[in-house]
């Protein structure tokens, strides 16, 4: 005898399960349920709320043809944020928001202003509630170059080791970790409080 | 002041992606370099700053729009993949007579005209019985219709010709 599956209470296992035999109502409950955090997600990458709804929109799209090779090694939503970083890492090389790497190398191995900044300790949780901490480092975030932020993200919130991140980038390790240490010292800079014109 | 690679190694330490023979050099200078130990200090504060630390964000659209909108477009790449995967429409029989008929009928035409040419090397075509053109010398330039339905002739004469 066949149970109908109810979808509001069903793990995203079962759910995906459901989907990759052409359930259209258990994808769609996945993608009520985890329709923030990849909105989010391509939000954080692009700084731009449209660019953000139509990369995840699109994510959605790839994630329901390519169900079928979901094999469930992670879990359903972090195979569905890898697939919206590679739309968004896409639609920045198409922008040409990611410079290449011999011209970023050239710019960050002379010195870049970072270099000559002094060692900071940011503890700014000392004074701030989570919520505004959250806000403060989101704009700090915002004021990071494409590439600074990008790698920062993949690194920080997406927890991928700097192989990973420099095959997804398509560019060097040692790329990804120059990115790494600038970004870094960047946000150390901005989140203790200092001033924007003396990050220039 | 310690130079970018050794920076670069202090941070790898930081996020334990340093090879282990390398991560003793490291640890053994962050007990010896007060720069050292500064920057490693500051990299780890902002890393664990950011650690758990997103912002959270909320679609601006409602769950009904939105899935609308992924629903239409999976139906669109659906209904294309499946008309590019269909096998195509197989010709129909006689398209295949097309070109050797096109050919024969090309070869007909220069027939007909070459057995339709006067001898006295004047252009004539008939294009039925009732109807005529005529160009009896080519030096005049003239050119004369005749209708036999219509009764009537008519007769073109371009004195301008050299």
């Amino acid at each position: 005898m066949s149970q109908k599956l109810d979808f509001g209470s069903a793990d995203d296992k079962t759910l995906v399960k459901a989907a990759q035999k052409g359930g259209m109502q258990a994808f769609e409950e996945l993608v009520a349920r985890h329709r923030d955090k990849i909105y989010g997600r391509a939000f954080s990458m692009m700084r731009n709320e449209e660019d953000a709804i139509d990369l995840s929109q699109e994510a959605w799209v790839k994630a329901w043809q390519r169900l079928k090779q979901f094999q469930g090694e992670a879990s359903f939503v972090t195979w569905m944020t890898r697939i919206v970083i590679n739309l968004c890492l896409d639609q920045l090389r198409k922008q040409k928001r990611l410079r290449a790497e011999s011209i970023e190398q050239i710019d960050e191995e002379s010195g870049g202003v970072e270099r000559q900044m002094p060692v900071v300790t940011p503890n700014p949780t000392e004074r701030l509630e989570r919520g505004e901490l959250r806000q403060r480092i989101d704009e700090a975030l915002a004021r990071l170059s494409h590439e600074h932020r990008t790698v920062l993200i993949m690194h920080e919130f997406e927890e991928l080791e700097y192989k990973e991140i420099a095959r997804r980038m398509q560019c060097s390790i040692g790329t990804v970790m120059s990115r790494l240490f600038y970004a870094r010292r960047k946000m150390a800079v901005l989140l203790a409080g200092l001033k924007r014109e003396e990050l220039r | 002041m310690i130079n970018h690679a050794t920076e670069l190694k202090l941070q790898a330490y930081l996020d334990g992606e340093l090879p282990p023979g390398e991560a003793k050099a490291i640890a053994d200078l962050l007990q010896s370099d007060a720069g050292a130990q500064g920057l490693y200090h500051e990299l780890k504060a902002a890393k664990s700053l950011l650690a758990g630390n997103e912002l959270e964000r909320q679609l601006p659209e409602s769950r009904e729009f939105y899935w609308s909108k992924i629903q239409r477009q999976i139906e669109r790449v659906e209904s294309t993949q499946a008309g590019g995967l269909a096998e195509p429409a197989t010709p129909r029989w006689w398209t295949r007579f097309l070109a050797p008929a096109g050919v024969l009928a090309a070869l007909a035409v220069i027939v007909a005209v070459a057995l339709l040419s006067p001898e006295d090397g004047g252009t004539f075509l008939s294009l039925d019985d009732s109807h005529e053109i005529e160009t009896p010398l080519e030096e005049t330039s003239s050119f004369s219709f005749r209708s036999e339905a219509a009764a009537m002739t008519v007769v073109w004469v371009d004195s301008h010709r050299e």
